[in-house]
């Protein structure tokens, strides 16, 4: 019994945790060529070869990757020189706590707040209007639901930044990083030689597999573009879940197979990469 | 690992926590007598699937007949939302599992009802065995025809509504009348104008397309691949040559009906619309929409459609659910549903068929301010198209509009 | 002064939301250009206390949900790090425990969910918990794998030489030690299942009304009183949480 305890748990886990999701990804394989789903009237190789043809995927792909890309460096960035540069702030004051603040925001009420906020109808283009600053409605710029999803990377900005800020900061403390600027500093090195040389490397190292989980976290995002993405381009949760309820069910095929494509794809992209950050990051 | 994963399942098993009740077949459940109907409907749970966009529409449905059923039959209805595609996958899949649904009633009209007779996840026909059934207007083809589909007794008609433009008369002075004084209108007025991605963009469409071919014969009956290929071409191109002069140039577009809504209560377009003839009535009277909001017709006409009630095959409580879709149509719930304050939602009822006094209450009901009469816009009703219409302008909408890209010539 | 100018820049930032959103929750009629709203009005606070309102029945079933989720994903993720740890093939297990990550979870929810139809799990919680639970108990399971040391199986082993039971063992000699880890997990799975929207929204069918998932349909609506009411709601409990311990909050990734 002592010995069989574990390996059941360990077999139900790895059920739940490999077994479901391949499952799934098999039965997207079979809706893709025909064999499942409502409508599934035998094997056809046309959606596969359709797929070349429907650039909309790549498309979502790629402004997802943008997206993330770009969220997830500009947080970083802030990050680092809210750490790098307000050293002496963060460790005492207010200013750590109020980087948790942040954190206790859902996605989807922070897209919401940011609506009512951004929106050409919204806080601020009222207040902007009853200033005087602009004298119509359409006179304030677009930053929700506009072109190049800057809505979309300010809202993961405004809740990666300061998760980013403060692991950044416990690394830093847990490095020891103080003392070492102390000793770079008797070994003649000015604080800039030591912010680049040793800090920045370091703390890019030991985050590096958080950073790659947030960069696939903000690709896969789901509530904020849904609130503050226009329908098309779409980012790739968005792009699925609309293909997956068009009016037609004959499209369904279509959806299960860029489902497939983009979980087959991730998995192959990003488990090695894991494994590699992982490696290194100790 | 067989062992494993039979413990798994169980585990599962235990999670769902779920009975063992097989499904009866449609003929056991449609056998019954209706005193035997009520008998077992009474004291049921029913899960009814419904679109939830409207607040109006949840509240008149929260308020009013959730607990006139729960006092009328100890029914709790429960009310889920779900419409469309994602409500035919989850059927069509629980039918597939061979496992009774989750959901009693369906709230839908047109390609939903369709694909779900397709999948075969129906139950029916049931509509002559309710016995408000013989005061529906049956006769009206409007009503008896959903989409170019006979109900066959498969959906009870629920309402019946007519697709209009809403402006704002304090922004628009002249409304274009037509379809056809519509491009000129937007090129003359831009910025005020856009499409929602969503059932009743599509309905604009239709009515557009329909009224571009200056035939709307031409529509009846099956999908026809030609007539759709030259209208709709026809349709993308009038829109797109109009794109510059949409609302955010016509570079996006908005996805839901009730964001549309609020661009217009904001002031920030001047058009909306509604597949409700009466929505700006009760709009206005709820102050969503500002008082100088009023609604038309555009010549030649639009697209009059009504929606329905059907019944989930492997439903757990079809009993309880016919209940509930009686009353829905009774002279009462119908009355309710009409007045503008409440939805605003057309009766499917017979009017001849009532007694007077109920006929009475029917047309002294409180009448629209801002909508035009009923009786004025029957002369501009066009029946809907096959489905396969709307499903194609819906794919190609985002395909040659949204996105941009060129129609390819035939 | 730099340091000032820049907590006052984030405490503006940060608190913005609370006051836009408390604003939207009492404003009545509240239209561009107005910026202010012309009347306040209690109604969509109230109807969190009528029969008929669905937001305080909410609040329960996400607490509920997210506090099964807390529990079980810890507790569960205890033992299967421990299990791991032993492992022959504790590399694997820990690389696989990564797969539910690597996936959107909404395109997860996508996937699983002919299976939980299957399962009879569809549109109930049953349904929603294991879909969550997929995402969490991973989460769980990677965090408190760096419990498991060399130097906690030599602390186990120890009480257990000095004649403790395996069950005294646990509860006296490692779940003091594992405390903080373990609390950090708690935390940290019922935030992952408190905020989560996608998978939620797909699993339930629309069935399963948590809040997020109101907030989304009252969105849908455009009626922003009670989107901002729920919203609020949804703010209560991490802000809590914060008050009790602000460093569980932390390792959102393990």
């Amino acid at each position: 019994m002592r010995f069989r305890l574990p390996k059941l748990l360990l077999g139900g886990y790895g059920l739940l945790v490999v077994g479901l999701p391949l499952a799934g990804l098999a039965y997207a394989l079979l809706g893709s060529v025909g064999l499942a789903g409502p409508l599934a009237a035998g094997f056809t190789g046309r959606y596969w070869l359709a797929l070349g043809h429907d650039p909309g995927l790549l498309y979502a792909a790629l402004y997802s990757a943008g997206v993330a890309l770009v969220a997830v460096g500009l947080s970083t960035g802030l990050a680092l020189a809210l750490v790098l540069g307000a050293q002496a702030a963060l460790r005492r004051g207010p200013l750590l706590g109020l980087l948790y603040v942040p954190l206790l925001m859902p996605a989807l009420v922070l897209a919401f707040y940011l609506f009512q906020l951004l929106s050409r109808s919204g806080w601020l283009s009222r207040l902007s209007y009853q200033a005087g600053l602009t004298s119509r409605l359409e006179a304030f710029p677009e930053l929700v639901q506009d072109a190049a999803g800057v809505g979309i990377v300010l809202a993961h900005v405004l809740l990666t930044f300061p998760f980013l800020a403060l692991l950044f900061q416990a690394i830093y403390q847990e490095s020891r990083l103080d003392d070492y600027y102390q000793l770079t500093r008797t070994l003649g090195a000015s604080a800039g030689q030591f912010r680049r040389r040793v800090a920045l490397p370091l703390l890019l190292r030991r985050a590096a597999p958080t950073l790659l989980l947030s960069t696939v976290a903000t690709l896969g995002a789901y509530d904020i573009p849904l609130l503050l993405g226009r329908p098309y381009p779409q980012m790739l949760s968005v792009y699925l879940t609309t293909r997956l309820q068009r009016f037609d069910l004959r499209e369904l095929p279509a959806a299960y197979l860029a489902g497939f494509v983009v979980a087959g794809g991730l998995l192959v992209l990003l488990v090695p990469a894991l494994r590699y950050t992982r490696r290194h990051a100790l | 690992m067989k062992k494993l994963v039979l413990s798994f399942l169980g585990l599962l098993g235990l999670l769902s926590g779920c009975g063992t009740d097989q499904p009866r077949t449609p003929q056991q459940v449609l056998g019954q007598s209706w005193a035997q109907v009520e008998q077992a409907g009474q004291g049921q749970p029913v899960t009814m699937v419904m679109w939830q966009g409207d607040p109006l529409i949840n509240q008149y449905m929260n308020t009013y007949v959730k607990p006139e059923v729960q006092r009328r039959y100890g029914i709790d209805l429960q009310l889920v939302a779900g419409q469309g595609a994602g409500l035919v996958q989850t059927l069509a899949a629980e039918q597939q599992a061979g496992q009774p649904s989750e959901a009693d009633m369906v709230w839908i009209n047109g390609e939903t009802f369709y694909q779900l007779r397709q999948v075969d996840a129906l139950l029916g026909p049931f509509v002559e065995k309710l016995p408000n059934a013989r005061l529906l207007d049956l006769q009206n083809p409007f009503i008896n025809t959903d989409f170019q589909q006979p109900i066959a007794g498969m959906e009870c008609p629920w309402g019946n509504v007519q697709f209009n433009f809403i402006y704002d008369s304090a922004r628009v002075a002249r409304p274009p009348r037509s379809f056809a004084e519509l491009p000129a209108y937007l090129q003359a007025h831009p910025g005020q104008f856009t499409i929602p991605n969503e059932f009743t963009g599509m309905t604009l469409l239709k009515s557009w397309m329909m009224a571009l071919s200056g035939n709307p014969a031409l529509f009846r009956g099956k999908f026809d691949e030609a007539v759709y290929k030259q209208w709709s071409d026809e349709l993308w191109r009038v829109i797109n040559a109009s794109k510059p002069y949409f609302w955010k140039q016509g570079q996006t577009f908005p996805e839901q009906l009730a964001p549309l809504h609020q661009l217009f209560a904001n002031g920030e377009v001047a058009f909306t619309f509604s597949n409700n003839d009466a929505e700006v009535d009760n709009k206005v009277n709820q102050k969503v929409f500002p008082a100088t909001a009023r609604a038309y017709v555009p010549l030649p006409g639009t697209i009059q459609n009504s929606h329905y009630l059907g019944v989930v095959r492997g439903a757990r409580h079809p009993e309880a659910a016919l209940l509930v879709i009686n009353f829905l149509i009774s002279p009462e719930a119908q009355l309710k549903k009409m007045d503008p304050n409440v939805w605003g939602d057309h009766t499917v009822l017979n009017l001849v068929a009532l007694p007077a006094a109920q006929r009475q209450q029917f047309e002294r009901l409180p009448s629209r301010r801002y909508a035009p009469r009923r009786a004025a816009l029957q002369g501009l009703a066009l029946p809907e198209p096959d489905p396969e219409y709307m499903t194609r302008l819906f794919k190609d909408f985002r395909t040659y509009v949204i996105e941009g890209h060129a129609v390819p010539a035939s | 002064m730099r340091s000032k100018l820049l907590v006052g820049t984030l405490a503006v930032l940060f608190g913005l939301p609370f006051l836009l959103l408390a604003l939207l929750a009492v404003g009545e009629g509240w239209r561009f250009p107005a910026a202010l709203p012309p009347a306040f009005s209690l109604a969509a606070v109230r109807s969190l206390l009528g029969s008929g309102n669905d937001l305080l029945a909410g609040l329960g079933r996400s607490l509920l949900l997210a506090g099964t989720v807390a529990v079980v994903a810890t507790a569960g993720g205890f033992g299967l790090a421990r299990a791991i740890a032993r492992s022959a093939w504790a590399r694997h297990w820990e690389v696989a425990s990564y797969l539910p990550y690597a996936l959107p979870p909404v395109l997860l929810a996508v996937l699983i969910q002919p299976f939980i139809i299957r399962l009879h799990l569809s549109g109930s919680v049953g349904g929603v918990l294991l879909g969550l639970l997929l995402v969490a108990l991973p989460f769980a399971t990677l965090l408190l794998r760096s419990f498991w040391t060399q130097q906690a199986t030599e602390y186990e082993q120890l009480a257990r030489t000095l004649g403790c039971t395996p069950g005294q063992a646990l509860r006296q000699v490692l779940l003091p030690l594992a405390w903080p880890l373990l609390r950090t997990a708690l935390f940290q799975t019922f935030l992952l299942a408190w905020f989560d929207f996608g998978l939620t929204n797909v699993l339930s069918v629309g069935k399963v009304r948590t809040l997020t998932v109101q907030v989304f349909a009252y969105v849908g609506e455009a009626n922003a009183p009670l989107a901002a009411v729920a919203s609020l709601l949804l703010l209560l409990p991490p802000a809590l949480l914060l008050r009790l311990n602000r460093a569980a909050l932390l390792r959102n990734t393990p």
